[in-house]
This record gives structure tokens, C-alpha cells and sequence, in this order.
């Protein structure tokens, strides 16, 4: 599905963070990406998604070569992005927000709404709502929905459990695992949280200073999870 | 009572072609951060064309749209040849857009020459109501600003493509990951602001000497009106117009314009002082 192949990237030209990325997505996969602050996470994320241009290496989708393609069309080839924030349009209402998961995509209209309501009721009792009155978590399902309802292939989330209450981080990994294991929904989640990583991803690989320097089953995190800290280089 | 009333009038003359020249500016701002300081010179084209085309015998109504049209294609030539390529360098922005108007103003004085010109107005004769002779042309004005300005909001606020642009002037990037393509949006908007300056131009252009320093005296206030409402924010253009229309059009009919002009600086610099994201600024208090 996804295929990075020695990308660097940097957000200043001459300074990259990233120092040779490679990394291999399988379709359908749950990957979660665990780092300390500052190693290049969500740099890598933005350079998936189009928002930062790798100053070298290849990204491939689906075979097609996507590294320094404008977002837009990153978007359109089937990449949704949830970032760290949220970045929801508080000033728009539920609904208007639902709206812009589609606005951008050629031939696809509303017609996956119900289908989000039923994730997420709490979405259709208050579609009217500003989205800027929700609470952290509210926030996020309509993020992750708001990502969802265009049909991505591939589902890129930046630490979705920030500033969420921990059973509620529980509720969205559960949900998120569910949908995609349903939807065939290929998934990379950046995460520090591990309470999250266990429940929605397969497989983690640790970045720490710009590279992935290791890699592992989730299932063996947990039963040795001193592998974690070791990783992540604490 | 007849002099409230024709004051009234004025103000709201005044304020309505104001609205039309902010909506321009203030959708070019929110959306792609650029200080248009050509803005002025899009409007003196509106009224130009409209020069050229009653010269030639198009009739005026007619040409009012043709101006619409030429202008906002000036503006897609603008928007392909110098700002695509510095959009994400703000200071650069105004310099170039700073340059493009004393480019245009130039090239306006070598063909046309720097004197007055007049464009006749299709409507001469006066109506009276409410004991006011008041001229029937200003108020085609009025209802062609208001129809104007309402199909613009209608447009931002009912739309997709408005959707679209709202969500961009809140979020550019996240609204690009959604799959919105940033270039087409930037260059229709430029294209459309740079349209309507140029429609406000057209139908000023009969009330106004039409010379090269025509421009300088709306974009002024519409600057001004964009501070005060609320930079950014398209209903933040309605106040804004409204307090710098209305104080404007009142103040010159109490005391004189240059007592006007200072009483409106005051009132912009004392909003701002207070209000710092303008009038829109007090709904999110």
C-alpha cells in the first residue's frame, strides 16, 4: 500500500530531520509510528501527506510515486489526514465539517453520512452544533470522521489520543480497530501513548533521531514492554 | 426632516459601493494573506472600461458587467504573472501588488492622459419621496452594491465552492489535505475580488471624475473598513462599511471632509485599539 524508500525531509532546506526513512505499509495494516518528541514524527506525516517536500528518497502508493505531489491530489489518491490538534473548523457546524471531507473529492457526495452517524452518534445529535463548543474527544471523533467520510485508503493519524481522557482514547482505538478491520482502512497512527498504540495497531516502528530503528509485533511489545522503553530510547 | 433623510441616503450610497470595493479586498486577504494595494487601481480600470466602452457606443448597463469581466481577467493575468509565484512571501505581496498599481495608474495616464473624463449616467432625473429629490441613479447604485454584495454572501455562506473558501481562509493547509486545490481557489478568488473592484469602479465611474487618482479615494477607506470590521472576516466587511461609510458621509455633512477624515482615523485607531480583531472580533467575546 505504502512504500518509503531512504526519504529525507526537513522544514528548513539544508536541515533534515528525517535522515533516510524506510518503511513498508501493507494494505488493510495498522502500523503505529512511536517516538520521543522531536525525532521527526509528525514531520513524517506531513511529508506523506504533501505538506512538507522530501529533499530526497521516494514515496510510493498503491506503486504510484506521490513524494512532493501538491496535498490536494495526495488527498484525492485516497490519503486522509488527521493531525495533531484536530485542526476541525470551529466556526463551521458539525455537519459543515462532515461537508469538507467531501468538498474536495470529485464524484463523492454525502452519501457515507449514515454510515459515519452509526460510528459516531454523537456526530448525527448534534450535527448543528459549532464544532467549536465540543469537547477534546467530540473533537476528535468528528476529526477522524470528518477524514473517514471521504473513503480514504489509507487513514494517517497524528497522536490522536492528546489531550484525551483515557477511556476515551480506549473507545476511539476500539473503534478505529473495528473500521478498519470492516472497511479494509490501511493505518499509520503516530503515537506516544501505548494505551492507544495496543488496541488499534499491529505493528510499531520506532523513529528516533529521523530513522526507524526498530521494528516489532504489538503483541510482543506488550508481553515485554520493556522493548518500549528500550526503543524509545528512555 | 428632508435633510436627515437625503443625509441618510448619502450614507448609505456612501457605505454600499464601500462594501462592494471591502468585499473584494477582504476575500483576497482571508483567503491567500495578501495586502492588495492594487485594489484601487482594479477599481480606476472598472471605470475606464466603462470610459471606453460608452465611447465606442456600448450602452452603459452593458458595459457595467464588461467591466466585471476585463477586470477580473486583469486580475487572473496578475494573480499567473506576479503573485503565484510569492504568495507565501506577505512583505513581497505588497510590494508587488504596490508596484502593479503604480504600473497601471502609468499606463493609464499614457493612453488616456492624466486629465478628468466623465461618463454619463443612464439615469438623470431626480425622484422625490418622503419630501427628498434624491438622484434615481444613486439609487440604482445602492440596489446594485446590496444585490451585489448579497450574491457574495450568498455564494460564501450557501455554497460549496463557498464551504471551500471559508474553510480555507480559516485552515489553508488543513483545508489543502481535504482535498481542496489551494492554486485554482487563490486564482479564482483574486480573479473575482479584482472583478468586483472593477464593478464598484463601473458603477461609481458616472458619479465620479473618472482620472488616474480615482482609485486612492475608496481603497483608503475600504482599508480602513476592513481594519475596523475585522480583518478577514466578510461580515466584519458589513460593519466595518457601515461605521466608515456612515461616519464618513455624516461628519462631512456636519462639519468638512478633512474634519471627517480625522474623526474616522480616530475611530479606527480607537476600534482597533479596543476591538484588535475588529467589530467581527466581539462575537467571539
Amino acid at each position: 500500500m505504502l512504500e518509503i524508500k531512504g526519504v529525507r525531509s526537513g522544514y528548513a532546506r539544508g536541515a533534515d530531520v528525517l535522515k533516510g526513512i524506510d518503511l513498508k505499509v501493507a494494505p488493510g495494516e495498522r502500523l503505529a509510528i512511536m517516538g520521543r518528541n522531536g525525532m521527526g514524527k509528525t514531520l513524517l506525516a506531513k511529508t506523506i501527506m504533501g505538506l512538507v517536500k522530501p529533499s530526497a528518497g521516494e514515496i510510493r502508493l498503491e506503486g504510484e510515486p506521490i513524494a512532493g505531489m501538491p496535498a490536494h491530489r495526495i488527498s484525492n489518491l485516497g490519503v486522509a489526514y488527521v493531525p495533531q490538534g484536530r485542526e476541525i473548523f470551529g466556526d463551521f457546524t458539525i455537519l459543515e465539517n462532515l461537508r469538507m471531507g467531501v468538498i474536495g473529492k470529485p464524484n463523492l457526495g454525502l452519501e457515507g453520512l449514515e454510515k459515519i452517524y452509526d460510528w459516531f452518534p454523537i456526530l448525527r445529535e448534534r450535527q448543528t452544533q459549532r464544532a467549536g463548543t465540543m469537547s477534546g474527544g467530540q473533537m476528535q471523533q468528528l476529526a477522524i470522521a470528518r477524514a473517514l467520510i471521504g473513503r480514504p485508503k489509507l487513514l494517517l493519524l497524528d497522536e490522536p489520543s492528546e489531550g484525551i481522557q483515557p477511556n476515551i482514547v480506549h473507545e476511539i482505538a476500539e473503534k478505529l480497530s473495528t473500521i478498519s478491520a470492516t472497511e479494509g482502512l490501511t493505518v499509520i497512527v503516530i503515537e506516544q501513548n501505548f494505551e492507544m498504540v495496543e488496541i488499534l495497531a499491529e505493528r510499531v516502528a520506532f523513529l528516533e533521531n529521523g530513522r526507524i530503528t526498530g521494528e516489532s509485533p504489538t503483541a510482543r511489545l506488550i508481553a515485554e514492554p520493556e522493548l518500549i522503553t528500550q526503543n524509545m530510547g528512555l | 426632516m428632508g435633510t436627515v433623510f437625503g443625509l441618510a441616503l448619502d450614507a448609505l450610497n456612501y457605505t454600499s459601493v464601500l462594501l462592494l470595493v471591502c468585499i473584494g479586498l477582504v476575500i483576497i486577504f482571508g483567503l491567500m494573506q495578501v495586502i492588495n494595494l492594487a485594489h484601487g487601481e482594479f477599481f480606476l480600470l472598472g471605470a475606464y472600461t466603462v470610459l471606453v466602452a460608452q465611447g465606442v457606443g456600448v450602452p452603459f448597463w452593458l458595459a457595467v458587467p464588461m467591466a466585471f469581466v476585463a477586470v477580473g481577467l486583469v486580475g487572473l493575468l496578475c494573480d499567473a504573472a506576479i503573485l503565484r509565484f510569492i504568495y507565501d512571501r506577505p512583505v513581497d505581496t505588497i510590494l508587488a501588488t504596490w508596484g502593479l498599481s503604480l504600473a497601471i495608474r502609468q499606463a493609464i495616464v499614457i493612453v488616456f492622459g492624466a486629465q478628468s473624463q466623465q461618463v454619463i449616467a443612464p439615469l438623470t432625473e431626480p425622484v422625490e419621496f418622503f419630501g427628498v429629490s434624491y438622484s434615481s441613479y444613486r439609487l440604482v447604485v445602492m440596489l446594485i452594491a446590496v444585490l451585489v454584495a448579497l450574491a457574495v454572501f450568498l455564494v460564501l455562506y450557501r455554497t460549496s465552492i463557498g464551504l471551500a473558501a471559508r474553510a480555507a481562509m480559516a485552515n489553508r493547509q488543513m483545508a489543502q489535505c481535504l482535498g481542496i486545490n489551494m492554486r485554482r481557489l487563490d486564482r479564482t478568488t483574486f480573479s473575482v475580488g479584482a472583478g468586483l473592484a472593477g464593478l464598484s469602479g463601473a458603477v461609481m465611474a458616472p458619479l465620479m471624475s473618472v482620472d488616474p487618482q480615482m482609485g486612492m479615494g475608496f481603497v483608503l477607506p475600504a482599508f480602513l473598513s476592513i481594519l475596523v470590521g475585522g480583518v478577514g472576516s466578510p461580515v466584519g466587511a458589513i460593519w466595518g462599511s457601515v461605521v466608515i461609510g456612515g461616519s464618513t458621509t455624516l461628519v462631512s455633512a456636519w462639519w468638512t471632509p478633512v474634519v471627517a477624515q480625522i474623526v474616522v482615523f480616530l475611530l479606527a485607531i480607537v476600534t482597533i485599539r479596543f476591538l484588535p480583531s475588529g467589530l467581527s472580533g466581539l462575537r467571539q467575546k
